[in-house]
């Protein structure tokens, strides 16, 4: 049985606590009384994951056993997550992989000649050949690359398919073949509450026309918070979505949740409280930090980049989408939800090296933003961890850096409109439709591997309920300086000036939480 | 008086480094066209050559396809009895099937057999072809037959009581199912009396198909079966006995997925299952053909 | 009188060229072939040359290049040395001159072509564009392309000059000295945008933002009908006053062609080796800075077919691939002469004094060294644009 998450209050005895900043982590004293956010031990892993995959796709919630959806001359598309999810990349065999090869094993035997395979990857990059091989394995990538299995390309005309407009006006354009097929099976990994349900179907698969109802600032300021579906207007607006085009198309839903063994062997204390650290603990982990700030900088990426984790499957659940999700909700708050009593003044994170949008990238500062002042202040029921008008004191180094292939459009987001205003809403008005209309990034995110010219606005708009809530109060300690100001912050050289600063918003005795991720938590605050 | 210099230099107008001059146009029709060159591979059959392969297969080769892979290798015992020339017949999938032959056979068939391999490819340059011939005896045939004098090559060979290993269907399959056998080889069979040995391999596309550099990980299994020997009968015309052998082959193929005495009974009931693979998109048949092949168990001398 | 001289000295050149880009204080400090001295006056030599008392001598971008030796060796016969730098000129007679009275405050067009040089006029002469003129090194003059080139007529550089009356220009009463001196780059200015002539709501880069960038921004939003006018200026002293002169987008050297890309819709280019490049772009370029990377950044980024103008003396090693494959026009604009304009053809010189009075041109000048001074000078003239400073000029009459 592991044990739940738990709120540990710093005293005398408590060590030095583990920090993530970056390519890099730091041990940091905290002030007496703060307190400290740990995430439920990781869960027992699924023993027999074919079996428990082969039980799920014959039992499925809401639907049909799989193999009865399946004959002969039928037209058959799987789609699935792409790279973003899961974080770190997982040991291969992908859980993906795993899946699809059963399905396919039943529609082999089922006779069906037209299989499409779909990779989800929504606005963001397309998949390369090998990253594909890796999430699907080599068998399914023998069998169907390059013809068969693709990326998905929102901005294909051909490839497109407009299914019509919800209750509420918002355009549903998706995949055409998808769209067109018998049967549309959707293969998940449910890392956080945001990811799945009818998210993955018409974001996964749609287009900027589709996305802009619900990616927007509005929806972002009424989503309290986005990791929570049923009090998130972005999921609202999926769901609304997603039902409708449950009624143009059978979609079969795969969803799986992972468990809390994010890290590796080798930074094995990375997964446990500091005060549990055995002596090959602390070794491993004075050793870890002293080669990685000894490194060059382009070796510690290396490292960073090849860190692969060992994730283990906690549920596989398939069939009618909502049905599934429930089910795969209550896994994922098994695993990461903690209760913690009343909001504090200060929020204090460690912002790790990786986020959705840098997998085998450079983590660029709006996406630094985007996993603060997004991801983890988001990682809430309820109400934020932080009182409004708080301060959150992230680290992170924050450097001035791009991935010049994935993320084209963010260099120019960064040097022309950040430079111009930092104001979400002003920065929808003015430019939104002219990056997203732009056919240079357009012919990249179709051709290369980058990211859609809309993509760094939907990050900014990710920060905008924390922005408006903290009232850009946010601290960057060790960040750069110039790129942090550029983005409406402030940066701080330590933790204690950082708290010193933050003192001048809150008051002299602030209450302090520390939210010790990842591993991930999600917190439920009363 | 023109220097040294400037007569090299001169002469070196009329000269192209490394390839064939060009004609002046009114020449053109004049001449012949140029003669098709083959590669040299004789170099590789002296004793030299012989002792350095023998090395090579044995103490290189062997040991890397057997640590990457799990062979097991069924039906020498029909080699015994019968005399050389032979000439073996094996389907082709993988880079691997030349390797997996060559080391299964016995040390004298071994040292004795040269393998035909594609003169576009292997051949075309110099230090591909001269490592393919010193480890795998190879010589050079034109895929697209009509190759005169290639065949020449193997005619001479087999004269000289070499035994040859061919794969008829002319390339590497892409998606691990048998094609169609050429005529080549029957003929070759045909025109000097020689008798043909099916080699089938399974499970070769499965550890490193088309495209791939290294075997997969993870040691999978890969069966080589060696069949009875096939003559051609009196006055057969090559595409009967051409006919004849791809029979033969689906037979062992299916004796070695199933028994030999299952595979028996339905080549009599002309049931044997087609080796070219399910009438299929073809995801499926790549999907059937990477499956790992089952291991089989020892089999039980009383039943349980 | 009091001059500065430009005389030869082979090491001095040698020097300068291969140490003044690495330590820029060696040039204007003893590296400079250059000398204070005293010498004679300069007499007027002969019909319709008249002595002019130099008011203000500008320094130009094209005197710094001679000093530190950037300037190509083509232009080598095209001097006569010693003499006297300075082609900025605002000055006032010293003698009566066909139509102009003693005291009378002119400007300067420095050609120096058939008219002064006393001969019949070429082809290029005869139709008003002096600076095409094919005999600037014949006549009773030495060789000279323009004054301040040329051993014989002295400079602005000096308190005293001759001037041809072909080329003087008198200037009105209200025009200050601290402007009247910018009317020869205004001219050079408009020059370069009448030979852009960029099509009516055009976009239009300039390269550059010295004192010829910046006046290239005032002659292109006064005299045609350019769209965006997209500067790319190095500091910030300058990108201001791009912005007061009318540019639309001013940005920095690195963030150039992101945002040439981005307000063209171009698509952008990298190729495994060198600077990305746009396939479309702007239709003119401007090269207002006269280096290979100036004038590479310029090439790269202007669409098919469209125009590039060299308006400062160019520099070598800018890639001519994208001329071929793109067709692009390139084309020099080399000082000033005969415009056609809306209202006739007339000097360049004439709106060049209209844009002069008009413009807002106060602390274009942003400092006046006496001669005595001239290290100082050129150090402030060489960091100018860092020091935010667009023009530095002498006043000969203070000692």
């Amino acid at each position: 049985m592991s044990r739940p998450g738990f709120v540990l209050e710093v005293d005398e005895r408590t060590p030095p606590l583990l920090v993530h900043e970056g390519e890099g982590f730091r041990l940091q004293r905290f002030p007496m009384g703060a307190r400290v956010v740990y995430p439920p031990d990781s869960l027992p892993a699924v023993r027999d994951l074919n079996a428990a995959i082969r039980h799920a796709l014959l039992n499925p919630h809401g639907s049909e056993p799989l193999p009865e959806l399946l004959r002969p001359g039928m037209r058959l598309t799987i789609a699935f997550d792409d790279i973003s999810l899961p974080l770190p990349p997982m040991q291969t065999p992908d859980i993906r992989g795993r899946i699809i090869e059963h399905v396919l094993e039943l529609a082999a035997r089922a006779g069906v000649d037209d299989v499409r395979l779909i990779v989800a990857n929504s606005l963001h990059r397309r998949m390369t050949p090998s990253e594909i091989k890796r999430a699907v394995g080599e068998r399914v990538f023998r069998s169907f690359w390059p013809d068969a299995l693709v990326n998905h390309d929102a901005e294909d005309p051909d490839g497109m398919t407009h299914i019509g407009a919800t209750e509420r006006g918002e355009d549903v354009e998706i995949n055409r073949r998808a769209a067109e097929s018998d049967l549309l099976v959707y293969v998940n990994i449910n890392l956080v509450p945001m990811d799945g349900g009818h998210k993955s179907v018409p974001i996964g698969l749609g287009s900027y026309r589709s996305l802009r109802h619900h990616h927007n600032v509005h929806t972002m300021l009424e989503s309290r918070s986005f990791m929570d579906p049923p009090r998130s207007a972005l999921h609202g607006s999926a769901a609304r979505m997603g039902r409708l085009l449950a009624d143009h198309l059978r979609i079969f839903t795969i969803e799986t949740t992972l468990n809390n063994d994010t890290f590796p062997k080798a930074f094995g204390f990375l997964n446990k409280r500091e005060w549990e650290w055995s002596l090959a603990d602390q070794a491993n982990m004075l050793a870890a930090k002293k080669a990685n700030e000894k490194a060059p900088a382009r070796i510690r990426r290396e490292v960073f980049r090849r860190i692969v984790s060992p994730y283990g499957v906690t549920g596989v659940n398939a069939g009618e989408t909502e049905a599934v999700h429930e089910r795969t909700l209550a896994n994922v708050h098994r695993q990461q939800l903690v209760e913690v009593d009343g909001q504090s003044d200060i929020l204090v994170l460690g912002l790790p090296y990786i986020c959705p949008y840098n997998v085998n990238s450079v983590m660029n500062p709006i996406l630094v933003q985007c996993l603060g002042l997004g991801y983890f202040f988001n990682m809430y029921l309820g109400q934020p961890l932080v009182r409004r008008g708080g301060v959150m004191i992230l680290h992170h180094p924050t450097p001035w850096e791009f991935h010049q292939v994935h993320h084209p459009s963010y260099v120019d987001f960064f040097d022309e409109v950040l430079a111009e205003t930092t104001d979400p809403t002003a920065i929808e008005a003015k430019f939104e439709q002219q990056y997203a209309q732009d056919p240079w990034y357009i012919h990249l995110y179709r051709n290369s591997y980058a990211y859609h010219g809309v993509h760094p606005f939907y990050m900014w708009y990710w920060g905008a309920h924390a922005m408006e809530y903290l009232d850009n109060n946010v601290l960057f300690v060790g960040g750069d300086r110039r790129a942090v100001r550029r983005m409406g912050f402030r940066a701080a050289s330590s933790f204690a000036d950082a708290l010193e600063m933050a003192r001048d918003v809150v008051g002299s005795s602030p209450r302090i939480t520390y939210l010790h991720s990842p591993p991930l938590a999600l917190t439920e605050v009363r | 008086m023109a220097s040294l210099l400037d007569d090299v230099r001169e002469v070196a107008r009329g000269w192209r480094w490394g390839r064939r001059g060009v004609l002046p146009r009114s020449a053109e029709l004049s001449s012949d066209p140029p003669p098709a060159k083959e590669f040299p591979t004789a170099w590789a059959r002296t004793p030299a050559g012989r002792g350095a392969r023998e090395a090579i297969q044995r103490f290189v080769l062997r040991p890397l396809v057997w640590s990457q892979t799990r062979p097991s290798v069924e039906g020498l015992d029909h080699l015994a009895g019968i005399r050389p020339p032979v000439m073996f017949v094996s389907n082709h999938a993988s880079h691997l099937d030349a390797p997996l032959v060559l080391c299964s056979l016995p040390k004298p068939w071994r040292r004795r057999t040269a393998t035909a391999a594609a003169a576009d490819y292997f051949f075309d340059v110099w230090w591909r072809g001269a490592s393919t011939a010193l480890v795998f005896n190879a010589i050079p045939i034109e895929r697209a037959g009509g190759g005169r004098r290639s065949t020449n090559t193997a005619q001479a060979l087999t004269a000289r009581g070499w035994n040859l290993l061919v794969f008829p269907e002319g390339t590497r399959s892409r998606d691990g199912w048998v094609g169609r056998f050429r005529h080549g080889a029957a003929r070759l069979c045909i025109e000097h009396g020689l008798p043909a040995i099916p080699v089938a391999i399974r499970g070769a596309y499965a550890a490193m198909p088309r495209g791939r550099s290294w075997p997969r990980p993870g040691r999978l299994p890969v069966s080589v079966r060696f069949g009875p020997p096939l003559a051609p009968r009196e006055g057969e015309d090559f595409g009967s006995f051409s006919r004849r052998l791809q029979v033969a082959h689906a037979r062992l193929w299916d004796e070695d997925r199933t028994t030999w005495w299952d595979s028996v009974r339905r080549e009599a009931e002309t049931s044997t299952p087609p080796i070219s693979g399910p009438e299929a998109a073809r995801w499926r048949r790549v999907w059937e053909a990477s499956r790992p092949i089952a291991r089989k168990e020892p089999s039980r001398v009383w039943p349980k | 009188m009091q001059a500065l001289e430009l005389f030869r000295s082979t090491p001095r050149y040698v020097a300068a060229r291969t140490l003044g880009g690495r330590v820029p204080g060696l040039v204007a400090g003893p590296l400079a072939p250059l000398r204070l001295v005293n010498r004679e006056e300069p007499k007027p030599l002969g019909e319709g040359w008249a002595r002019v008392r130099t008011r203000l001598g500008g320094i130009c971008g094209s005197d710094l290049a001679t000093i530190s030796g950037k300037v190509s060796l083509y232009f080598s016969p095209l001097v006569s040395m010693p003499f006297v730098p300075g082609h900025e000129i605002v000055g006032e007679l010293l003698d009566d001159v066909d139509g102009l009275p003693q005291g009378t405050r002119v400007v300067l067009e420095p050609v120096l072509g058939c008219a002064p040089r006393g001969l019949e006029p070429c082809g290029a002469c005869a139709s008003g564009a002096t600076s095409r003129c094919d005999r600037i090194t014949g006549g009773h003059l030495s060789p000279g392309l323009q004054t301040g080139y040329c051993a014989d007529t002295g400079g602005g550089w000096g308190s005293v000059l001759v001037a041809h009356r072909s080329q003087l220009h008198a200037v009105p009463d209200r025009l200050t000295d601290e402007r009247a001196v910018l009317v020869e780059p205004l001219a050079c200015a408009i020059h370069a945008a009448l030979r852009a002539r960029p099509e009516p709501g055009d976009s239009v880069l300039v390269v550059g933002a010295g004192t010829l960038g910046l006046f290239a921004v005032l002659a292109l939003r006064a005299f045609t009908d350019a769209g965006r006018v997209l500067v790319v200026a190095k500091h910030p002293a300058q990108q201001e006053l791009a912005r007061r002169f009318g540019a639309s987008d001013v940005v920095g050297t690195g963030e150039a062609i992101s945002l040439l890309r981005r307000t063209t819709r171009a698509y952008r280019l990298a190729p495994e080796r060198g600077a990305p490049y746009l396939l479309g772009g702007v239709g003119v370029a401007l090269d207002c800075v006269g280096t290979g990377s100036s004038l590479a950044l310029a090439l790269r980024t202007t669409r098919a077919g469209g125009r590039v103008v060299l308006t400062g003396m160019p520099g070598p090693g800018a890639d001519l691939s994208p001329v071929w494959f793109r067709e692009l026009e390139v084309l020099g604009a080399y000082a000033a002469g005969t415009e056609d304009l809306p209202g006739g053809r007339a000097s360049t010189f004439d709106p060049a004094v209209g844009l002069a009075l008009d413009a807002p041109l106060d602390g274009v000048v942003g400092a006046v060294y006496r001669l005595s001074r001239w290290r100082e000078a050129l150090d402030h003239a060489l960091g100018a644009g860092r020091l935010g400073t667009v023009k530095v000029a002498f006043d000969p009459r203070v000692a």
